[in-house]
């Protein structure tokens, strides 16, 4: 059985989120979690744990606002440096049980790993 | 340099007429065929020049529908002639080869869509209204113009936007800008089930980051919602109308710097932000604009935009929620309220 590709899963995100098969307190959950305060939003995944968020912020990020954020299953911080010396992308990963980094039942990554 | 009003570019949104070949229902401007009255080029000319040396860079054209307005050529060039980039809102209706040399001028064109074919048509009056629009996007990207669609979403047809995206870019849109229908104009006669609650505002939001995901890099998707959280830290956007004075007094900074976007009515009225703006806090009117006159609206007038704008962005600032900031301070313009409650009431 071949792997959902990328593109795949993400059109089943924007899908399963326009046509309010998602209740109103999933969203409402979802976009609290999406915003965080001193935090620019940047790319939106989905991924195996349901929706993974890049940041990006110009200060060294408060690590506090994402703790206090339900169901974060991980974070990541990457300074870049020399590249661009104030800016910092912070990669969230929310636990999105509705989404569950599945399209038609099948697991987000595929089989193929 | 310094970004005024949440916007990377100092933009007049300009309405020569209200003149139009459609009369849909949820149009802002109340424009439809019956609409004669349009600007003179002359006195327009005049005006954009104006503006150009306080602080303006785009001029986008809209209307009722710029493609009938007669002078449409002539006010095209003259505004490239003073160094103005002109991008433009058209329906599609009139998007053919005979345009192709006005539209060519252009450094920007949106086709105009609130739905798939159905919701479309229902909302323009025209069973071939989607048809036609679908043919100018063909037809621009076949021409290699910079095409984009302006998504505009009534509460009840965000289900249908995955679909119309996909298809919008199949045709060769290379951008998708997508807000919620306004209660404005003619739009206040619709149903409530039109309009959103802040939870509808969250998932078109979620659907449009969604989307961004989904098309990559080659299409840029713009939401006209944002984050007040983002707005909030962004609010140094506004520090030309509401900063200190500093070295620089607010009578003596560039209009673009205090007002933006800019709005040029049919009637030649210069308002602040939107076109249904309050006519309190009008600017002044396009016969009579001088380097006096913008200076006396400066002095007197400007202090009650000022007021609004300042309290409207105070409420960003323990609010949760998404906002389409230019239509949430048009308004509060119309109801005089105090912003933080206003904000409150909305959700």
């Amino acid at each position: 059985m071949r792997a959902i590709t990328p593109k795949e899963l993400s059109t089943a995100m924007s899908r399963q989120l326009a046509n309010y098969n998602l209740s109103d307190d999933v969203i409402k959950s979802l976009a609290e979690r999406v915003t965080i305060e001193g935090l620019f939003l940047g790319r939106f995944n989905p991924c195996i744990y349901g929706i993974c968020i890049d940041y990006f912020t110009d200060k060294i990020p408060n690590l506090a606002t994402l703790t206090i954020k339900q169901k974060v299953a991980k974070w990541e911080v990457f300074p870049y440096g020399i590249i661009e010396w104030d800016r910092f992308h912070v990669q969230v990963a929310f636990n999105v049980d509705e989404l569950g980094g599945k399209v038609g039942g099948l697991p987000a990554g595929g089989f193929g790993h | 340099m310094m970004r005024s009003g949440f916007l990377p570019d100092r933009i007049i949104h300009l309405h020569p007429t209200r003149l139009c070949n459609l009369a849909c229902l949820h149009c802002y401007s109340e424009s439809n065929p019956q609409q004669r009255a349009a600007l003179d080029p002359e006195v327009l000319s005049s005006a954009l020049a104006a503006l150009r040396s306080e602080g303006y860079a785009q001029v986008s054209l809209s209307g009722g529908e710029p493609l009938v307005y007669a002078p449409l050529r002539t006010v095209v060039e003259r505004s490239r002639a003073l160094g103005y980039r002109v991008t433009m809102i058209s329906n599609g209706l009139l998007v053919t080869e005979r345009m192709d040399d006005v539209l060519a001028q252009l450094d920007g064109i949106a086709i105009s869509f609130d739905g798939l074919e159905e919701t479309h048509n229902a909302l323009r009056g025209r069973p071939d209204a989607f048809r036609r629009a679908c043919a100018a996007i063909e037809h621009l990207a076949s021409k290699g113009f910079p095409v984009a669609a302006a998504i505009s979403l009534a509460r009840d047809s965000i289900p249908e936007l995955p679909d119309l995206a996909e298809l919008l870019v199949t045709l060769g849109a290379r951008g998708l800008q997508v807000r919620p229908v306004a209660r404005a104009g003619r739009a206040r006669s619709l149903d409530d089930a039109k309009f959103y609650s802040a939870i509808d505002r969250a998932r078109l939001y979620l659907v449009v980051r969604a989307l961004q995901q989904e098309l990559g890099d080659d299409v840029r998707v713009h939401c006209d919602l944002a984050p007040t959280i983002g707005l909030w830290e962004q609010r140094d956007d506004y520090a030309g109308l509401l900063g200190e004075c500093g070295t620089v007094c607010v009578e003596d900074r560039p209009l673009a710097d205090l007002i933006n976007p800019l709005v040029i009515t049919d009637a030649g009225t210069l308002k602040p932000i939107a076109y249904d703006f309050s006519p309190r806090y009008n600017v002044g009117s396009i016969d009579a604009l001088s380097l006096d006159t913008l200076r006396e609206y400066k002095r007197r007038d400007l202090p009650q935009l000022q007021e609004l704008i300042g309290g409207a962005v105070a409420g960003l600032q323990n609010a949760r929620d998404f906002v389409d900031w230019f239509d949430h301070c048009t308004r509060l313009s119309e109801r005089h309220l105090g912003p933080a409650m206003a904000l409150a009431e909305s959700s």
